[in-house]
């Protein structure tokens, strides 16, 4: 008894030493770790952490990435991202039969079959499709991704916020037999590829969610799996641990070398970290930018630019924004090299657009390589614009709300914009309202903010999930931005060039110039993101939108 | 020898004078409540130095953002993430003001030199490369005000609300139990996260988010102590004189509560203190540019492993507060009321 | 006694009944969306959404079935984790945070009364106030930078301890430690002032005269005194260890109750934060009204009648 008592204070004597030398700044250098630990056992097995429980493995009601890197991994679709992050036929046996004018497609189907035994059949296609549709599933993301694009999607949509009658049969999609699907659009577009890789239009079987009912998806053994992988551990959205195991009766299994996948959630970027160097993991989640700088050169950090883009909305609903002039002084004041470089130090880079770079490509050539720069830090002119706005105004200095996020880098982004634009714009005063991700939500759809620092990344891969946000009366424009000329433009680019490329690709240039020569949004960087990942690991396919990895074709080498 | 001895003896004593009157009169002088507390607080060492290093580090607080020639909120990108650098300081190698850094390779570099800084930092500076020693002892000061806004609040809310339960009883009393019962019942978390997010973010509104629970406990042992003293037959001798309630709480039982009230208030400083870095933590803190010791630790924490200074300084800061504070109380706990229990 | 407890339990459930009544329409007035995709729901779309979670009825209709689906113990499903029922989420992240609570209120207490004897043994010397020093100390550096530094250096430089996860007890050895700050602190205090109190009555006195040890004074007759107070703060403290603790699971990635509240909180998961709220509750009003019970067993100078307690 005695001993014990004397034995437990010397163990908090000894933390408490540790602590105090750990503060007195003496300190040897990290990595130098042995690296014996990953011998030369090439089994091929990886431990990797992610950020956040998996909110559904249900593809109808999945909407955010974490779900749909899963569902992606474990299930599949008409068409997959390949390797270099492109659609290719999967489940579809080679490209479809497409109508004359572009809207119906028809596709063979290949022999597959899910993790029961069962047949994929062009009737999980249609079930699925019309599950994600149907009112009474409520899903995000499925009207999100359907109405306007699949036939007969926004009428269901509507008919069912208005309690009327609707029949999910008049969704564009028919089962012509066990393994031709056709699919009909409302209007032809580009990247229909982009659409039937994602992972809202999977198939479902039928029979099993129906008999399960309410428990479909809840847990690995609720859910049937058709992908490169299936799910052997994982206890419903509550799990904070879960296992991926290769599918050997996937049509592809020959070309999936890795044998198993253990996930765990680490929510803290730090701790992802330490777990790394400590040998437990073989790849982080996404490193926080203040972490990033220490491991600057080293082989084991992966670094990509995202096609995500941030920006300043100014709502023009404030009369001094609606000024274009004041909007321009804004849209120039602020030095976004030093942003970039500097505070967020994470490789992510200035944006002088709001069409991402390194993200879509016609002819071989960037979307930025043509249109470049459309407007630049430049103190001179944002002071000129600003002095003429003033006066346009009538009045010699204004206050502006600023709306920013409550994570730790958004408070330092907003302070270094806040600061910058007071230095910049003599009269300017910018009162900053932190406030967290929901709460910034619930403001931008009322539109109560006057600047709010907002980011955007795309579903597929065309510049029209960027262009189509500035619409006039568009579901995500929301600060009262309105150009016939500009509206003109993407309406065409959304119909007539639907299926003209070249056409479409000039008119979203066009229209990108049109929108920035009025200011109508202040593109401030574009983001690249990091993570930890053990060199031996290759063939790791990082994507632009939708699922976040694809592990297909991933292998482990040994040393 | 002897002979002498005990004439000597004999001479020493003599009969005390046996006074009546004087019976009655003390030798000590008379001590009132506080006179005897700082008598007993004086013996407690621990809580001395307390009190010194607690009145130097509010001094800086106040005075050491005017001597650093820097202001809290200016910015300069190009000197940001700079360690410490001191003058006169900085030759002596062991101490950590050299303005040397150890790099990613392992070896120390001089930021200063590399990037051509003539400037003296004395705390560095931070991601924005504004000065940390004038913005930690800003964010003391925030943190203080916070913390004792916070404690009178308590204490105002929580002495009233305790003392008329108390007084009163009966069945005023036991709906107001219930009531904090109800309070004590709700997550703080829950609450303040909710006060916080409805009341516009700032100064005011944690420190009132902090005592929209904070007082219940104040309450509590203000209600124990006035039950106690109720009872009492100075109270009783008080109320059959005729006085009022109002005059027997203000002259009787107040006095008598003053010992818990000073504990428990001397408490609740660090507490908030406490809770506000908890807050900040989960990204409800204050509103940048404006820190508080609690922001300034969860900012430098991030980037711990790269630019340590910015986490230390105002971690140890905040731990020397944390620790007087509670020192003190517990030296004022011994001083005033060695059988009180919270 | 009877009738005591009769009117206890029916207080309790009154108090239950008014802290899931100011929930509720606290949370309502939280400004925030709980929907993630909000920005990119069509008009008809956040109708069906609402409607879904029955948010589109007047809000006094949403109180009234709440309650009454709470009444019969079914607390919805989470907005954040589409279709999970909450109870289910709950129960899953309960075990975890509740073990972990319990170790650290235990070692926490273990310790701290060690220290808080030898301060009282030797008051106002350099041991008391040296072991008062390190019990306020571990209170007073905030729990997250101490969680992360002994993550750090105990676990990734010095790899003695598992760095993270939840799986065996010595993953859970350095959450422990990081955890039981608090109850070190409370417990030291607690132990010191009751044996100051001890020591100098005069059954201590006579024990000593008897020849009695150090150590047989110290715990057999002093603990024993100081043990009573100590059990009316460790239960309500107990009970919101185990309810989790945010920093602590956050940091040593534990699939706890606090991180999952914290983040329900953040993207307005109703149904999860009123779960949590009312579980937490029930634990708490059941530990008070024990800790009361125990209090009348332990010390008979206490009567449990009448309505105060």
């Amino acid at each position: 008894m005695k001993k014990s008592k004397f034995s437990l204070l010397l163990v908090l004597t000894l933390v408490f030493s540790l602590f105090l030398s750990a503060c007195s700044g003496s300190k040897d250098t990290s990595g130098d770790k042995e690296k014996g630990e990953s011998a030369s056992n090439v089994k091929q097995e990886i431990k990797m952490l992610d950020t956040s429980e998996i909110p559904t493995m249900d593809t109808s009601l999945a909407e955010g990435s974490t779900s749909f890197t899963y569902i992606a991994n474990v299930g599949e679709g008409l068409y997959r991202l390949n390797k270099d992050h492109k659609p290719a036929p999967a489940l579809a046996d080679g490209k479809p039969k497409i109508s004359e004018d572009k809207k119906v497609f028809t596709f063979k189907l290949r022999e597959a079959k899910w993790s029961n035994g069962d047949p994929v059949t062009a009737e999980d296609f249609v079930f699925a499709w019309q599950r994600a549709i149907d009112p009474n599933t409520a899903s995000p993301y499925g009207p999100y991704m359907m109405n306007g694009k699949i036939k007969g999607a926004n009428e269901i949509t509507e008919a069912g916020a208005a309690n009327k009658e609707y029949d999910l049969n008049t969704l564009g999609i028919k089962a012509l037999d066990e393994k031709t699907l056709e699919v009909t659009l409302e209007q032809p577009f580009v990247y229909w590829e982009d659409l039937f890789a994602f992972p809202t239009f999977y198939p479902q079987n039928k029979k099993f969610v129906e008999e399960k009912g309410k428990a479909y998806a809840s847990n690995a053994g609720n859910l049937l799996y058709n992908g490169p992988f299936k799910l052997t551990k994982w206890e419903g959205t509550a799990a904070t641990d879960w296992v991926l195991e290769k599918n050997e009766d996937y049509w592809d299994a020959k070309n999936v070398k890795l044998e198993k996948i253990s996930v765990n959630v680490v929510k803290d970027s730090n701790s992802a970290v330490n777990a790394f160097e400590a040998g437990e993991t073989d790849m982080t989640g996404l490193l926080s930018s203040d972490i990033v700088p220490e491991y600057e050169g080293d082989d084991r950090m992966v670094s990509w630019l995202e096609p995500t883009v941030f920006w300043l909305k100014m709502n023009q609903q404030n009369k001094a924004l609606k000024n274009v002039n004041i909007r321009k002084a804004i849209a120039q004041g602020f030095n976004k090299k030093d942003l970039a470089s500097s505070i967020l130090n994470n490789g992510s880079i200035p944006a002088n657009y709001f069409v991402p770079k390194d993200f879509v490509e016609f002819d071989g050539k960037d979307f930025r390589e043509k249109n470049g720069d459309l407007i630049k830090y430049d103190v001179k002119a944002a002071k000129e614009a600003w002095e003429k706005g003033l006066k346009e105004l009538g009045v010699d200095k204004l206050e502006i709300r600023y709306l920013g996020g409550d994570t730790e880098a958004a408070k330092k982004t907003d302070s270094y914009m806040k600061n910058q634009l007071e230095k910049n714009l003599p009269g300017l005063t910018v009162k900053l309202e932190s406030v967290p991700f929901s709460v910034r939500l619930e403001r931008d759809n009322s539109q109560d903010y006057d600047l709010q620092f907002a980011g955007w990344g795309p579903d597929y891969g065309d510049a029209i999930s960027f262009t189509d946000l500035w619409l006039t009366g568009g579901g995500s424009n929301r600060m009262d931005y309105s150009n016939p000329k500009y509206d003109e433009l993407v309406k065409k680019a959304q119909t007539e060039y639907a299926t003209k490329p070249k056409e479409n690709w000039e008119a979203q240039q066009e229209a990108e110039k049109i929108m920035l020569e009025d200011a109508g949004v202040a593109p401030v960087y574009q983001r690249a993101a990091n993570i930890l990942l053990n060199p031996n690991v290759k063939g790791l396919a990082i994507y632009n939108y939708g699922p976040d990895y694809g592990f297909k074709w991933v292998e482990v080498k040994g040393e | 020898m002897a002979q002498t001895e005990t004439n000597n003896q004999k001479q020493r004593f003599q009969p005390a004078i046996i006074d009546s009157s004087k019976s009655e009169e003390i030798n000590k002088p008379s001590l009132n409540f506080w006179q005897d507390a700082w008598l007993r607080v004086r013996k407690n060492r621990a809580a001395i130095a307390s009190i010194i290093i607690m009145f130097i580090v509010i001094f800086l607080a106040f005075v050491g953002p005017l001597f650093s020639g820097k202001q809290f909120d200016t910015q300069n990108v190009s000197h940001n993430h700079l360690p410490p650098r001191i003058q006169g300081l900085e030759k002596i190698s062991w101490l950590p003001f050299d303005g040397t850094e150890v790099n990613r390779a392992g070896k120390e570099v001089n930021v200063y030199e590399k990037r051509g800084i003539d400037e003296y930092y004395w705390f560095g500076t931070d991601t924005l490369g504004r000065d940390i020693f004038t913005r930690v002892w800003k964010g003391t000061q925030i943190s203080l005000y916070i913390a004792f806004l916070a404690a009178i609040i308590d204490l105002v809310v929580g002495v009233s609300y305790g003392a008329v339960s108390g007084y009163y009883g009966g069945r005023l009393d036991n709906i107001m139990q219930r009531i904090t019962e109800v309070l004590i019942g709700i997550p703080t978390l829950v609450i303040v996260i909710l006060m916080i997010l409805v009341l516009e973010p700032g100064i005011i509104s944690i420190a009132v988010a902090l005592s929209v629970t904070g007082w219940v406990g104040m309450a509590r042992v203000v209600r124990a102590q006035v039950l106690k003293v109720k009872e009492q037959e100075f109270v009783l001798a008080s109320r059959t004189l005729g006085n009022s309630h109002k005059s027997i709480i203000y002259k009787h039982i107040l006095p008598n509560l003053a010992g818990v009230i000073i504990i428990n208030t001397m408490f609740s400083i660090p507490n908030a203190i406490f809770f506000e870095a908890f807050l900040s933590f989960i990204g409800l803190g204050l509103q940048d540019p404006k820190a508080s010791l609690g922001t300034l630790v969860n900012e430098g924490f991030k980037v711990l492993r790269l630019h340590p200074h910015e986490m230390i300084v105002p971690a140890t800061v905040i731990s020397i507060l944390m620790v007087t504070f509670n020192m003190l109380a517990d030296g004022f706990r011994d001083a005033l009321d060695p059988k009180m229990r919270d | 006694m009877g009738k005591y407890l009769a009117k206890r339990f029916l207080y309790m459930f009154i108090t239950l009944f008014l802290i899931a009544s100011l929930t509720f329409f606290l949370m309502k007035i939280i400004p925030g969306t709980p929907f993630a995709s909000a920005n990119k729901l069509s008009p008809a779309q956040m109708q069906i959404m609402k409607a879904k979670y029955d948010l589109d009825k007047p809000v006094p209709v949403q109180y009234v079935t709440y309650i009454g689906k709470m009444a019969k113990g079914d607390l919805g499903i989470s907005f954040q984790f589409n279709n999970t029922p909450v109870s289910e989420l709950m129960f899953k992240r309960l075990g975890p945070s509740a073990q972990l609570g319990f170790q650290a209120v235990f070692f926490g207490t273990l310790v701290g009364l060690v220290l808080g004897v030898f301060a009282a043994l030797r008051q106002n010397t350099w041991v008391d106030y040296g072991a008062t020093f390190l019990a306020v100390l571990g209170k007073s550096i905030p729990n997250f930078v101490f969680a992360g530094l002994l993550q750090y250096y105990v676990g990734v430089k010095l790899g003695w301890l598992p760095v993270l996860f939840w799986k065996g007890f010595e993953y859970t050895i350095m959450p422990t430690i990081a955890l039981s700050m608090f109850p070190i602190a409370i417990s030291a205090r607690f132990m010191r002032t009751e044996m100051i109190d001890v020591l100098g009555t005069d059954y201590i006195t006579l024990a000593k005269a008897k020849g009695a040890s150090f150590f047989e004074i110290a715990f057999k007759h002093a603990l024993r005194n100081a043990l009573i107070p100590l059990v009316t703060v460790l239960g309500p403290l107990a009970v919101s260890m185990m309810t989790g603790s945010l920093v602590i699971e956050q940091i040593f990635a534990i699939p706890g109750l606090g991180e999952q509240f914290v983040k329900a909180v953040s993207v307005n998961d109703y149904p999860v934060i009123m779960g949590t709220t009312m579980l937490f509750a029930f634990l708490f009003v059941i530990v008070i009204l024990v800790v009361d019970i125990l209090y009348g067993i332990i010390d008979p100078r206490i009567r449990l009648s009448g309505g105060s307690k």
